[in-house]
């Protein structure tokens, strides 16, 4: 169970041989927790669960549509959600809109509503909010725009900590769009954050493998990337089960143990037909480097409402 | 084959742990073990030679294949065919992220390690990423072999991860005396970008 998942695992780290506990206990405290906590704590550690620990499979979240809650995020954003639901903590860095010092009261005001936030700056010359915090980025993001601002996430990790400290993966279509960000909390724990759209509802798997050649696909992406000094039941690139709900899109925030960002830029993430990965992949993208916390600050141009870097 | 063979297997036992979040992947195969003749032979070939491919995709039309391959600390040969394009020349450039959640765009500039300003892949004073321009044919495509020493494909300054990023203009190599010359070459809009992801050897 060394480098389980840790989906929802309390904030700060934890040893990985706690990590079992950790993630059965945040497991039944999502699971026994109201409306409030949203799509995006909701399905994923149900199914991680249901994976690899056939127990609690009876649990997995069929009951509740996992999609139900899209269209009530917007609500449930300014809900408390429960402690153990909290993500390890990390900086997250977005390039919002903002003209004045009232925008930046009103931003701070409606992230200050959030629970889980630690800390907020705000640098109005450059348009950057960093935020401190254990929620998930969408969370955050969700509630920046629900201000009337363009948002975008622009750098993710902790400051001057790691080489590399955050990757993100796109699937760009035609079918399935999507976008994977991994992020490095400390040497022992990184956090995955996903969205997926135009799946077939049901579970797919999900894995991290070793090539990000994409010439044929996924099919080209060789097999599930699992390190040689590695040692579980599990390759460290498994990512379970992803369940879609009848609009095609799935969700997922969560930790795991034992990844590295820097070891997997330049591998992909595969989705599945099924959900035991026994077909030859619907999708695949590669992991690529993405702004760590103050590397992006080259921009901008804000014609037309949208913020872009200045270099071409 | 037997480079890979030896890469499967599973030698936990024969592999330190990396201490260094910095060490690059492909120093993985560079701990030597006890394994005989052939093993050693096997982690030689692994080592000498580094692949990468990245798929180019955009808005438009425009598409194509991008290819890596470098031996030992070599320079990197770079083999690109893209279709869909205008014809006549088209700035190509290695960009620094490989983000592209918000289109090409987010890819941030050009891969610049150095801290210099834009130039031509011959300068003296260019970005790393700085490859100059692909030449399109009358049926709008472009195919190009690049042979360049800037762009390792392992390090602390490995192009894998990161994109190439195909421009709607040409690229006056820093030359051209407008405003974005000595930045991004005035290259214009990203017509395609793709990121640079490992292959098998």
């Amino acid at each position: 169970m060394v480098g389980f998942l840790r989906a929802f695992a309390a904030a700060s780290a934890v040893p990985a041989a706690a990590a079992a506990a950790c993630a059965l206990s945040s497991f039944s405290s999502s699971s026994s927790s109201g409306p409030s906590t949203s799509k995006l704590r909701f399905p994923l550690p149900a199914s991680f669960l249901s994976a690899s620990a056939s127990s609690t499979s009876g649990r997995a979240p069929n009951a509740v549509p996992p999609m139900a809650a899209a269209s009530a995020a917007a609500t449930a954003d300014l809900a408390a959600p429960d402690k153990e639901s909290a993500l390890p903590e990390l900086t997250t860095e977005f390039m919002v809109d903002m003209k004045c010092e009232g925008c930046v009261t009103a931003v701070k005001n409606k992230l200050q509503t959030l629970e889980g936030i630690k800390n907020i700056e705000v640098d109005l010359p450059n348009q950057v909010v960093r935020v401190l915090g254990s929620l998930p980025m969408k969370t955050m993001l969700d509630a920046l725009q629900q201000t009337g601002r363009d948002a975008r996430l622009i750098g993710q990790g902790n400051p001057n900590d790691f080489l590399v400290s955050a990757a993100v993966a796109e699937f760009k279509g035609p079918v399935v769009f999507g976008v994977v960000r991994l992020a490095q909390v400390n040497m022992e724990l990184a956090r995955v954050e996903a969205t997926f759209s135009g799946l077939s509802p049901g579970k797919h798997g999900w894995s991290i493998n070793e090539f990000g050649d994409l010439t044929r696909g996924a099919e080209s992406t060789g097999k599930v990337y699992n390190p040689p000094d590695y040692e579980a039941d599990m390759a460290l690139g498994d990512l379970g089960t992803l369940e879609a709900g009848d609009n095609g899109e799935a969700h997922f925030s969560g930790s795991k143990e034992k990844l590295r960002v820097v070891d997997l830029i330049g591998r992909s993430v595969a989705l599945y037909a099924t959900e035991d990965r026994s077909d030859p992949g619907i999708a695949a993208a590669v992991i690529a480097r993405s702004a760590g916390v103050g590397e992006n600050y080259k921009k901008l141009c804000t014609c037309d409402g949208v913020t872009i870097w200045e270099s071409s | 084959m037997a480079a890979q063979t030896f890469l499967l297997a599973p030698p936990a036992a024969l592999f330190a742990a990396p201490s260094s979040s910095a060490r690059p992947f492909h120093s993985l195969r560079l701990v030597a073990g006890p394994g005989g003749a052939a093993a050693a032979r096997a982690l030689v070939l692994a080592d000498a030679t580094k692949k990468a491919v990245a798929v180019l995709k955009g808005t438009s039309e425009v598409e194509g294949v991008v290819t890596l391959t470098q031996e030992d600390d070599g320079p990197t040969t770079v083999n690109v065919r893209v279709t869909g394009l205008t014809p006549g020349l088209h700035g190509f450039h290695l960009h620094e992220f490989g983000d592209t959640t918000n289109g090409c765009i987010s890819t941030g500039p050009h891969f610049n390690p150095n801290n210099m300003t834009h130039g031509a892949p011959e300068d003296e004073v260019r970005h790393a990423g700085d490859l100059g321009n692909i030449v399109a044919n009358a049926e709008g495509v472009a195919e190009a072999t690049i042979v360049d020493n800037q762009i390792p494909l392992s390090g602390t300054n490995s192009v894998v991860g990161r994109a190439f990023v195909v421009h709607e203009l040409e690229d006056d190599l820093g030359k051209g005396g407008h405003e974005l010359s000595l930045s991004t070459g005035n290259a214009g809009g990203r017509l395609a970008c793709g990121v640079v992801g490992l292959t098998p050897l």
